[in-house]
């Protein structure tokens, strides 16, 4: 009877478990939501952890320590933790007691409301060299190239500085969305208002859930010259063909700035890759930054952001910023750098949830375990470490299981994916279907995925090129034959190659073959879990039920 | 004895004398030091409550008023009267609130033997006094200096006839009425404002600035006018060369006759400064509580096959306390606490063999049987009478050496009387009621100002460092003032105790709840009538005057820094109290007490759930704790993830080859998942379990300590057949290998007998022997608290010692018939007479029923005054009534001395 028996379990290592069948779990999601990040939604038990960066995300979000308290007090089904509540309430009190403002005579100052915070900082190393004169015993002045800077710094130091010195309007540049016959979806708009209502930051969606969209519609709130930067040319291309099919924009209003191509217009589209370019100790093409007045600059695949452009990135503090990805886990664990340098997460939404409106395809994940034969146990009992993971990544079985179920389903549009070129090339050969990888050239990879999107080949093999931002809207089986060890964000890439959705509202299938009692296997572990951990049940089946199930 | 009742006491032992027995109850109570070992007589006993080490020990436990009070006695006449000690508390304005206060802290004083003597002349007794008064060696913490008698005593008879003239006093000719004179004259506030009015403004300021103490100031060879005036009239007198001092009258006029800046009588009130409602306060601390279930259990689970070792000096080592926090995932003081906590319960221990570890001692098993509130209510107890305390855990002694958790020097005294006050100002709050820390730290302050550094000398200190600024210096009694370089034990324990109660979850949020209320053996306070509104007295409710002082037994025996000492040598004394009703209770009390909390927190505990939820991601959560079958299989076969109201649990391939390890098969596995598990189980959950039992046991391991090794089968065959091999146990590994667990010479030796000639192998073998689990300790008992000073007496005891020391006063005191041509006899010497004499007043007091005084020696030869009252005589024995020893005894009459009638009235 001393219990409210409520949806949420706040456990003394600040992950909170919340009961997804309660009756209130809805109610509590949203209350939680603002502070607490999601870690994992497998079916019955979502797990949110409360981390510093997160509560600080809703400070920025305009939400308050007691808001926090009062959601955890009132959903808990035990009591809380009085120690958690207190370090809650201190640790949200850390954020806004430094601010950055604009300051007429000294450009950019650093006030606080809390001066022995100010003296703690000022007496840091790394503060040091960011800071100017001593405005008065509040505020410092800080040089505005450094706001990037000093803004990482302090959140490193555990005081985050609360950014109002606002954004300088860039020059104006009209774009409208062409909404004819479709239109964002409410969750897109969602989030572009939240960009745009809190300035900078990042919007998390899943792949498949139209985030270019979320892009254009920003630009289409800011009427100004755009800067978009992407992970690679094919994906340029895409962002450009995309751009002109939805908003007024047109061919020649957009740039690309690329190896090849070095175009800069009101929209410019340039790669990482370019950017981070070095000759003779130089970055030559960060002139990119100053070429224009840019109003608003574009990061996608924000978890992917190169360490160099972070470095960049700090002086570009007075643009605006969105970062776009499916997922902040970085596996440089520099979830931080993101947070101080494009901003708080603006929006987030669980794949599972956009996948129950419809707008992304159900998957059905099924790892298929392959045996090695003796010889190759033997094989790999012996081969060198570094060469583990490719040899049984490789294994000859793995053809043929690969080979089953591309026959199941004929038919439909397949893609093998894998890491290892000699596999892909072998297998490209067996199933009689065009392999694409580095080195096949733009022009020609363009080519295969129309031909691929039009249905005149049913199976495409391709390498990890085709991870990140090429649209492939009608693949609805992919099957993984080997990965990057046990990147968890590849794996979010890839099933997101299926989760578009399908003209016909057919289900996807993803499957994963993997070499049984191997590293491969311990490694598709590590990915699955995060599958799972996104609400994706996954199903093992051994090779011989699969093939003996064709016979 | 009659008439002496009506004169005024001459002495201590007289006044003691005077009080009935109800109030020497009380004394020996307050002052349990003086019944041990138990005084003969209240001669024995006045003297025993004079000694230094006594006193000091009753000063310390005085509250802050009783002390100021003690004080300002110090400094007025000896013995002073009512109206003089009031004049100095209550200042010339009268203040109220101290005339009010006064009376009880003059009883609380005399209660304990501090004062004696009716409000017409009140003394200190002799120590307390040398303790307080200020003296050029320590001054005193009125800040008030020697009187002008004091400070003349070494002064020239010339001089000082020019001090009474400047002053304009008529002059006399001996220094003794020139000096009273001058005292008169000062201590006349109308002549002395006049006296004033004339001084020159700078020479006032020079006044003021000595006037609330250090009394003392520099002067230059060549003092400049405004001192000089003031010199020329003793209202500075010099001291030593190039010192001045203020005279007590004089400042004691500037301060209008108080004797402190501040009397207070009253102690600082302990205001709630917020409320929560009383269910919350009350389910916070039960959850708080099964943490510390909990946490005791995952502690001890942690070194449940053989814990750290003991170091040599004993104690845990820091590393080992660092990974025992790692474990607990909490910080290292933290750790110390729960470390501390299992041991004061006496659920681990060290197990005292060689090799020296730490592990859960048999009683540990058994609390584990226990239901989950009188498990925590065992805790709660033991934390409570600890005297060791984790908070000192990682500081150093007074020898420089670290303590550590579990090692010695972590006893500290207070700590139980200091926790026990605590809580009990936290039960004297409305329910669900939290008050700030700093008004309780305040209010222990208060009750014991000596222990702690900023008493009333801090407001004086401060006041001193102004007077530095002006040309005169200071004599250093700053040092001796100023707050005590190290932080107050008292206020440090009170902050652990509030810490470790709300970690215990004796109180929730910081207000103490029903059960922690119950563990203190207070009725729990009267709900609100209305669920919300909190009780409208938020004060603390102990009556003001009264210091419900935990006149405790456990007295604060710290091991006090020297500079501490000091400081609390220079004050003062208390006022005792009645026993609040809150006073720590006896063993059998404190019993009823924690099954009466035990009882209130079982319902708040969560009930132990029989169920998980399985999810794909190949983690099982339980909602709430699990009843314990359960908890201890999914323990083995799946590793804890996140700790707290629920568990998490994760499945791996390691996981559950431990539980097929334990014996479990994946049939096993499988049916215990589907029963227990609300969700249906995952397909990859299933998968994994026959995944990993597919391959257990593949490749088998045994231990075996030799083999036989042939390469003829037959042969190996012929000896397994044979029966006299079955002492060998061998077993057959493989074709031509046979095991056995006999050692390799017994092996060969039984081969040999039956006749064959086998060669040993050089031994390379591994030998694998499973030790036994569940290390324990052998029978431990939990570490007795180490109060200071001996324990309060029992109402029985204190009766047995006060008819005792009446008995023997009676013996030491009474007047005695003297008997004829005998010698009268010296005090203290044994009568003598002759054994005839003896036998027959003996046997004439049987007849009479008179009491009789004999003197006696016993077995080992030591002698002693009785007063017996003789029932029986016979046998070479006499058997009385001793008043002495208050019971029947038998006595040989040979090894009695002597006998004397007692005098008739």
């Amino acid at each position: 009877m001393a219990y409210v028996n409520g949806p949420l379990i706040v456990q003394s290592d600040k992950t909170l478990l919340l009961e997804v069948d309660h009756e209130q779990a809805d109610d509590c999601r949203r209350a939680i939501a603002p502070f607490a990040e999601l870690e994992r939604a497998p079916e019955h038990i979502h797990t949110y952890r409360l981390t510093p960066l997160g509560l600080w995300n809703a400070r920025a979000a305009g939400h308050d320590a007691e808001q926090v308290v009062d959601a955890l007090v009132q959903y808990s089904r035990y009591p809380v933790p009085h120690a958690l509540l207190v370090d809650i309430a201190e640790t949200m009190d850390r954020y806004g007691r430094l601010t950055l403002s604009k300051h007429p005579a000294h450009g950019l100052v650093l006030t606080t409301t809390d001066r022995p915070v100010l003296e703690e900082i000022l007496r840091s190393k790394r503060v040091a060299p960011l800071v100017g004169v001593r405005i008065d015993p509040d505020s410092v002045a800080v040089h505005p190239s450094e706001r990037g800077q000093i803004k990482q710094t302090l959140l490193k130091l555990g005081w985050p500085a609360e950014d109002l010195a606002g954004y300088v309007d860039g020059e104006a540049h009209p774009i409208e969305l062409a909404e004819d016959g479709w239109a964002l979806r409410p969750y897109q708009k969602q989030a572009v208002e939240n960009f745009w209502h809190g300035g900078s930051g990042v919007v998390v969606l899943p792949c498949g859930a139209g985030k270019t969209l979320v892009g254009a519609g920003a630009m289409a709130q800011a009427k100004s010259t755009t800067l978009i930067l992407v992970t690679n040319t094919v994906s340029a291309r895409q962002w450009k063909h995309e751009l002109v099919k939805r908003t007024s924009l047109t061919e020649e209003e957009i740039g690309e700035y690329s190896g090849t191509r070095k175009e800069i217009r009101p929209v410019t589209i340039a790669t990482y890759q370019v950017l981070t370019t070095r000759r003779k100790g130089v970055y030559p093409h960060l002139e990119l930054f100053d070429s224009r007045d840019w109003g608003l600059i574009l990061y996608d695949e924000v978890h992917l952001l190169p360490a160099p452009v972070f470095k960049f990135t700090a002086d570009l503090q007075a643009r605006r910023r969105l970062g776009l990805t499916a997922t902040l886990v970085r596996e440089d664990g520099r979830e931080s750098d993101v947070f101080s340098l494009i901003g708080p997460k603006r929006f987030d939404a669980p794949w599972k949830e956009i996948e129950a409106q419809g707008y992304i395809a159900p998957a059905d994940c099924v790892e298929v375990r392959v045996n090695l034969t003796d010889s190759e146990r033997l094989a790999y009992a012996t081969a060198e470490a570094e060469e583990k993971y490719r040899f049984c990544a490789t294994t000859a079985t793995k053809r043929k299981v690969t080979e089953a179920l591309v026959r199941r389903f004929a038919g439909q549009q397949i893609l093998v994916i894998g890491q290892y070129i000699d596999q892909l090339d072998e297998l490209g050969e067996h199933l009689n279907a065009p392999v694409i990888k580095g080195e096949t050239s733009n022009a020609q990879r363009e080519k295969l995925f129309d031909a691929f999107r039009e249905g005149e080949i049913s199976v495409l093999v391709v390498s990890k090129v085709a991870n990140f931002s090429i649209d492939l809207p009608e693949a609805t089986v992919a099957i993984q034959v080997s990965g990057t060890f046990g990147s968890r964000q590849e794996e979010a890439q890839r099933l997101g190659r299926v989760l578009r959705p399908k003209a016909d509202g057919h289900q996807a299938h993803f499957y994963s073959v993997v070499a049984r009692d191997t590293l491969d296997q311990d490694f598709a572990a590590h990915r699955q879990r995060f599958l799972a951990e996104q609400g994706y049940a996954y199903r093992i089946m051994d090779a011989d039920e699969l093939l003996a199930g064709e016979a | 004895m009659s008439t002496e009742d009506q004169r005024a006491p001459r002495s201590l032992a007289a006044a003691l004398r005077a009080r009935d027995d109800t109030s020497l109850a009380a004394l020996l109570r307050a002052r349990p030091d003086l019944i041990t070992p138990v005084p003969t007589d209240l001669t024995q006993l006045a003297t025993r409550a004079g000694t230094r080490a006594s006193v000091v020990r009753a000063l310390e436990r005085l509250d802050r008023f009783a002390l100021q009070t003690a004080e300002a006695l110090a400094v007025a006449g000896d013995p002073a009267t009512y109206a003089e000690l009031l004049g100095l508390m209550a200042g010339d304005a009268r203040d109220q609130a101290v005339a009010d206060a006064l009376p009880g802290a003059l009883t609380a004083l005399r209660e304990q033997a501090l004062i004696w003597g009716d409000e017409g002349s009140l003394r200190l007794v002799r120590t307390a006094r040398e303790l307080l008064a200020p003296s050029a060696q320590h001054p005193s913490p009125t800040g008030l200096g020697p009187s002008v008698r004091e400070a003349t005593a070494g002064m020239s008879p010339g001089r000082i006839q020019e001090l009474v003239a400047t002053a304009g006093l008529p002059s006399t000719h001996d220094s003794v009425s020139a000096v009273g004179a001058l005292t008169a004259l000062f201590t006349h506030r109308k002549k002395m404002a006049a006296l004033l009015a004339k001084a020159p403004a700078d020479s006032v300021d020079v006044l003021k600035r000595l006037m609330w103490g250090p009394p003392y100031g520099q002067v230059t060879a060549d003092p400049a006018a405004r001192l000089r005036w003031l010199l020329d009239r003793g209202l500075l007198l010099p001291t030593a060369p190039g010192t001045v001092v203020l005279p007590r009258e004089v400042a004691l006029h500037l301060r209008e006759g108080r004797a402190h800046r501040t009397a207070e009588p009253v102690p600082p009130s302990v205001e709630p400064v917020a409320t929560h409602r009383p269910q919350v306060v009350d389910a916070t601390a039960a959850g708080q509580a099964y943490t510390t279930l909990a946490t005791v259990e995952e502690l001890l689970k942690d070194w449940h096959e053989g814990g750290p070792s003991v170091l040599r000096a004993g104690g845990l080592s820091v590393r080992d306390l660092k990974r025992t926090a790692v474990a607990l995932d909490v910080s290292e003081p933290m750790a110390a606490f729960w470390v501390e906590l299992a041991y004061a319960a006496g659920l681990l221990a060290s197990d005292g063999e060689a090799d020296e570890r730490y592990a859960a001692t048999p009683e540990y098993d058994e609390w584990l049987e226990r239901p989950p509130a009188d498990r925590w209510a065992q805790l709660a107890q033991a934390w409570l009478a600890a005297t060791r305390t984790s908070g000192v855990v990682g500081g150093r002694d007074l020898k420089e050496r670290a303590l550590s958790a579990l090692g010695p020097g972590l006893d500290r005294s207070a700590a139980p009387e200091v926790r026990h006050r605590v809580l009990t100002l936290l039960a004297g709050l409305p329910e669900g009621a939290v008050p700030d820390r700093e008004a309780v730290l305040a209010r222990l302050r208060w009750e014991r100002p000596l222990r702690g550094p900023q008493g009333q000398q801090s407001p004086q200190g401060a006041q001193g460092q102004q007077g530095q600024q002006g040309q005169q210096g200071q004599q250093g009694q700053q040092a001796a003032q100023g707050p005590q370089g190290d932080d107050d034990l008292r206020a440090r324990l009170a902050r652990w105790t509030l810490t470790e109660a709300e970690l215990l979850g004796v109180t929730g949020r910081g207000a103490l709840s029903a059960h922690g209320r119950a563990l203190l053996g207070a009725r729990s306070a009267p709900r609100p009538p209305a669920t919300a509104s909190p009780t409208p007295t938020p004060t603390a409710q102990d009556d003001p005057t009264g210091r419900s002082g935990p006149a405790g037994p456990a007295g604060p025996g710290d091991k006090l820094p020297a500079p501490h000492r000091a400081a609390a040598a220079g004050s003062p004394a208390t006022p005792l109290s009645p026993l609040s009703p809150l006073s720590p209770l006896s063993p059998p009390e404190q019993a009823v007490a924690t099954a009466a909390a035990a009882r209130l927190l079982a319902p708040l505990l969560p009930e132990p759930l029989d169920h998980v939820l399985l999810q794909a991601d190949l983690t099982a959560v339980a909602p709430g704790p699990l009843r314990r079958p359960l908890a201890d299989v999914l323990s083995v076969l799946a590793d804890v993830e996140s700790k707290g109201g629920a568990t998490v649990y994760r499945f791996t391939p390691g996981s559950v080859r431990r539980a097929l390890d334990a014996g479990r098969s994946a049939s096993d596995l499988h049916a215990f998942l589907t029963e227990h598990s609300r969700t249906p189980v995952p397909q990859p959950l299933a998968y994994l379990i026959d995944d990993v039992a597919r391959r257990h046991g593949h490749l088998r391991v045994g231990a075996a300590s030799a083999y036989v090794r042939c390469d003829d089968d037959a042969l190996l065959n012929e000896i397994l057949a044979d029966k006299r091999a079955a002492a060998l146990r061998l077993r057959r590994l493989a074709p031509t290998v046979l095991a056995t667990l006999a050692d390799p010479a017994a092996l060969l030796e039984g081969l040999r007998a039956m006749g064959f000639a086998p060669a040993a192998e050089s031994a390379e073998g591994d030998v694998l022997i499973t030790r036994a689990h569940a290390h324990r300790t052998p029978p431990r008992t939990a570490p007795e608290p180490v109060p200071d000073g001996p324990p309060v007496p029992d109402t029985t005891l204190l009766t047995a010692a006060i008819r005792a020391i009446r008995a023997g006063d009676l013996a030491a005191t009474t007047p005695r018939k003297p008997t004829e041509d005998a010698a009268p006899l010296a005090p203290g010497e044994l009568p003598r007479t002759s054994s005839a004499e003896t036998l027959a007043t003996m046997q004439a007091a049987v007849l009479t029923g008179e009491a009789l005084w004999i003197g006696y020696v016993n077995a080992e030869g030591t002698a002693s005054q009785r007063v017996i009252a003789p029932v029986r005589v016979e046998g070479g024995f006499v058997t009385a009534y001793d008043h002495t020893a208050d019971e029947v005894r038998t006595y040989p009459l040979h090894r009695i001395t002597g006998v004397a009638e007692l005098a008739d009235d």
